[in-house]
């Protein structure tokens, strides 16, 4: 058996350690000293003179066939001098290797602190294709199967809502959870996100609606205005000034009984805001309820002094009632 | 090259028998001892003439000096006083333990005196030695001896020293299960995978080897120290000490050390007769009373293999528990397993046969003989190990370590080093730091076991590594190097990385004899050995003044026996006329006479041996 030792890697040899007296052929002498000086160089897989893919039968066979050549039991009875202490080391080193790569454990703990840069690269290289082909056997896998198809569907739609929602689009969002909660009635994670992208899209809604109302009640256009507001408060029915806001479009629209029914909507539901209970007033003294009128603008003022439109309409009410 | 031709023998030290065998003309046998028997019980006594007596001659006069007839100390070897093994031994051992000087290992009591377990152990060695030697007709000085595979540290290293107390330089210690793998491999190319069961005296192993010709790789080794035949053996004691209590108002046998050594012997014998056939019958007369006052009161019973099987069945179970975590651990399934071998006298019964071949699914080999191919392994691996290339075939084995060995850590961890089934020898170097700021020591505590807990495994011994550098918690570096030897004895180094301070130890300090100890007791021999025609003279006489006393205790069972059977008591009468002679011939002093009277002696004893415990006439 000849060991793979580069011509170029030789340590020198001591002359007097190869001219010892012992009985052991001059060669054999040679590739003991040139072993037992690149022991601790010398890599398990180079040690063993496998490669680094070799199995661990493969290891185990590589061994066995040092380890009969070295192993100091098969040199008994003979003079060895320093040479044994050398075919034991080589011994225990040959062990070592062995025990480390047919260990699958050992073996990878191994590989990955001897790794050269190179390896390294190669390695995550390998991981990462590795991980690819998976996940392209997954989705392979999902479109054939129907079972498997209903499962990969909803997940899809699970994360296709995730990356709406954090894009800003909960509409879209809601929408795949509710597709993937009919596919997977049983989805918490669908059901719950769901919910949430359902709050989302319509406060996002009812943000741009506000803006629009604005807009057209700015232009004039109190019909358009009156709808924007309304679809503030579908969204979210406690928004005082929207209530207000769209009081007046009716009332300016002359609709003076839907502007009473906005306005007492928008006192039940925020009872403790003063522009509630102003539009309530507004809306009641455009129906000639003078007295439940005067009543809910007091009521605002209450709460907020610095109502002025409140103040003026309230003493004008105070007027007529004398009048 | 030597070429010195002095045989090497291998030993097998076993709990009930031992063995010796020698590769003779290329292939190994087994040498009988001095009285033509392959086995020689593992039993040292001193006769109530102050005689020392080892083997077949001990075993004789053991029912009439229980107390001063050491069996089974193999169970002993190594152990540390106090121990649950040694607490578990002194409460069925006939023969009296104390602990040794230092409180750690166990003295055993003879005569009087108490001698170190090493020591009995070296005594049966010595006898083998001398078998040898009368075999051989020349010096025997080397020697291979065998012990479990699941022996620890201080059990073989105990071995070793009681083969040195016996002279004899030990070549190697191997396992048995080894050992008996290569002699039934030796020589036959086998290319597979193969199971020893080893259920002997005192021990049950396993192990698992991977054979590629010559080379014989053990993968994973498993055991019990503390399982074996006498374990059977106890179950069928136990059953005829109660069953006699039963029967006789609760007298209790166990008091009356005589009587529980002839039902010792009779258990042995009423089990090893339900291997093979059905049932076997126990007589024993006169095992009580018979004194003024008391009727004298005879044990009967009869035993059915069932019964055995019955009260032996988590026994079994045992041993195949750890055969399959054992198979586990080497990463096999049953049916990957090319042989079973079986060794060991216990593997005998049917019902332990059985429980193996279920486990494999395939008959275990019939190829070995269970008692002697333990030794002759060791007679392969002896010739191995002096002339390598004069074997028939080449061998190396590769044994392994059957714990794990380590050290314990902060909040009392075992901290693995070298885990159990690394092929040897190996060696690992493993870095601990310290635990405390400015500790100024460190105290090494070399363990071996499978627990987590340092406590729970076995402590083979500690040293202290001084004059730390004085630095802050986890700043000084200790690297321990472990070696584990081919004889699997354990050597511990500790250095301080900064300042490379070394300590070490082999580690022998916990239990057994000191170095000093063992100088001592080779001294003292070495000055009161008698001249070999004197010891084999002074032998003769004490084995027959041994026989003449077991043959007048056994008298009066005898007596009985032949009343009840159609013989008559014309052997009673002659019985009488040969001891009468042998006494003249003993009182006169001539060697020649007394050979040839204990030829005669000895027949008439194996006669009443055998009426005495219930056989037939022989």
């Amino acid at each position: 058996m000849s060991l793979s030792v580069r011509p170029n890697d030789e340590p020198a040899l001591d002359p007097a350690a190869l001219a010892e007296d012992v009985d052991l052929a001059l060669e054999v002498r040679r590739e003991i000293l040139l072993l037992d000086a690149r022991l601790e160089r010398m890599t398990h897989h180079e040690l063993l003179g496998v490669g680094r893919r070799a199995t661990a039968e493969e290891a185990r066979a590589a061994y066995l066939e040092r380890v009969k050549r070295y192993h100091p039991d098969r040199h008994a009875g003979k003079r060895l001098g320093t040479f044994r202490a050398r075919l034991d080391r080589i011994t225990r080193r040959l062990t070592e290797a062995r025990e480390v790569l047919s260990n699958p454990e050992r073996r990878a703990e191994y590989e990955r602190n001897t790794a050269t840069p190179d390896d390294v690269v190669r390695i995550e290289v390998r991981r990462l294709e590795d991980e690819l082909r998976a996940e392209e056997r997954r989705s392979r896998l999902g479109r054939t199967n129907p079972l498997l198809a209903r499962t990969t569907r909803v997940a899809e739609l699970v994360k296709r809502g995730k990356d709406e929602l954090a894009a800003g689009k909960p509409d879209r969002a809601a929408n795949d959870f509710a597709t993937a909660l009919a596919l997977d009635p049983r989805h918490v994670e669908a059901r719950v996100l769901g919910e949430e992208a359902r709050r989302r899209a319509a406060s996002f809604r009812a943000e741009s609606a506000w803006t629009e109302g604005l807009a057209a009640e700015a232009s004039g256009r109190d019909g358009l205005a009156l709808e924007r507001f309304r679809q503030v408060l579908e969204g979210n029915p406690s928004h005082p000034r929207a209530a207000l806001a769209a009081t007046r479009a009716a009332l300016r629209l002359g609709r003076v009984g839907e502007a009473r029914e906005l306005a007492q909507a928008a006192v039940r539901a925020s009872p403790r805001t003063a522009a509630a209970h102003a539009a309530l007033g507004e809306a009641l003294a455009a129906a000639g309820e003078k007295g439940d009128a005067k009543k809910a603008l007091e009521r605002a003022l209450e709460i907020d002094p610095r109502l002025d439109d409140a103040k003026v309409l309230l003493r004008k009410l105070r007027w007529s009632l004398f009048g | 090259m030597t070429t010195d031709h002095e045989p090497v023998i291998g030993i097998d030290l076993g709990t009930t028998n031992s063995v010796v065998a020698a590769v003779v003309n290329g292939s190994p046998r087994v040498i009988p001892n001095r009285g033509g028997q392959l086995l020689t019980p593992s039993i040292v006594a001193v006769a109530k003439n102050g005689k020392q007596l080892v083997g077949q001659l001990a075993r004789r006069q053991a029912i009439t000096n229980p107390q001063n007839t050491i069996h089974a100390a193999k169970r002993l070897i190594g152990r540390r006083w106090g121990s649950r093994e040694v607490e578990d031994a002194r409460k069925v051992l006939p023969y009296e333990l104390v602990a040794g000087p230092g409180g750690h290992d166990v003295r055993v009591v003879l005569d009087g005196n108490p001698i170190s377990v090493p020591e009995v152990s070296a005594m049966v060695l010595a006898e083998l030695k001398a078998d040898a030697e009368a075999f051989f007709g020349r010096v025997i000085s080397r020697a291979v001896i065998t012990v479990p595979a699941y022996f620890n540290d201080g059990q073989r290293q105990a071995t070793r020293d009681a083969g040195r107390l016996a002279g004899l330089d030990v070549l190697r210690i191997v396992n048995e299960p080894t050992s008996a793998a290569l002699a039934y491999g030796f020589g036959r190319g086998l290319e597979e995978k193969v199971v020893v069961f080893d259920l002997g005296g005192g021990t049950f192993d396993v192990s698992i080897l991977d054979v590629s010709k010559s080379v014989f790789d053990v993968v994973a080794v498993g055991g019990d120290t503390y399982l074996g035949g006498e374990d059977f053996d106890r179950r069928v004691i136990d059953a005829l000490v109660f069953g006699f209590a039963r029967d006789h108002d609760g007298l209790d046998l166990r008091q009356d050390r005589m009587a529980m050594q002839r039902i010792r012997d009779a258990a042995e014998r009423a089990k090893c007769e339900l291997s093979t056939v059905p049932t076997a019958a126990v007589h024993l007369p006169f095992i009580a009373g018979g004194t003024a006052g008391h009727p004298a009161l005879h044990l009967e019973a009869q035993l059915t293999r069932e019964q055995l099987e019955d009260m032996t069945r988590d026994l079994v179970d045992r041993c195949i528990q750890v055969t399959a975590k054992t198979l586990k651990e080497a990463g096999l399934r049953p049916q990957q397993i090319g042989e079973v071998l079986l060794v060991g006298g216990q593997t005998r019964m049917p019902r332990v046969q059985q429980a193996v071949r279920e486990l494999f699914g395939r008959e275990p080999s019939r190829g070995v003989h269970p008692e002697e191919v333990v030794a002759l392994g060791a007679a392969i691996q002896a010739q191995a190990l002096t002339e390598p290339e004069a074997s028939a075939a080449e061998v190396l084995l590769l044994d392994v370590t059957p714990r794990d060995l380590g050290i314990m850590v902060a909040g009392g961890f075992f901290q693995t080093v070298i885990p159990r089934n690394t092929t040897v020898p190996a060696s690992q170097t493993h870095v601990f730091t310290t635990s405390q700021d400015y500790q100024p020591t460190v105290r090494i505590s070399v363990l071996q076991g499978e627990s987590e807990l340092a406590a729970e495994n076995e402590l083979l011994g500690e040293f202290i590594l001084e004059g730390l550098r004085s630095a802050r918690r986890g700043e000084v570096e200790i690297e321990v190097a472990f070696d584990i030897s081919a004889d699997g004895i354990v050597g511990v180094s500790a250095r301080d990385v900064h300042t490379g301070r070394q300590q070490s130890i082999t580690v022998t300090a916990t239990s057994g004899l000191t170095e000093q100890e063992i100088q001592q007791i080779l001294a003292e021999g070495a000055s009161q050995a008698p001249a070999p025609a004197d010891e084999s003279g002074a032998r003769r006489r004490a084995a027959l003044e041994a026989a003449l006393e077991e043959i007048a205790s056994l008298e009066p069972a005898v007596a009985l026996a032949l009343q009840r059977s159609r013989f008559g008591t014309d052997a009673l009468d002659r019985a009488h006329r040969l001891t009468k002679q042998a006494r003249e011939a003993l009182a006169s002093g001539d060697g020649q006479r007394i050979e040839a009277e204990a030829r005669d002696v000895d027949r008439t004893l194996q006669l009443f041996r055998s009426l005495a415990s219930g056989g037939g006439v022989a």
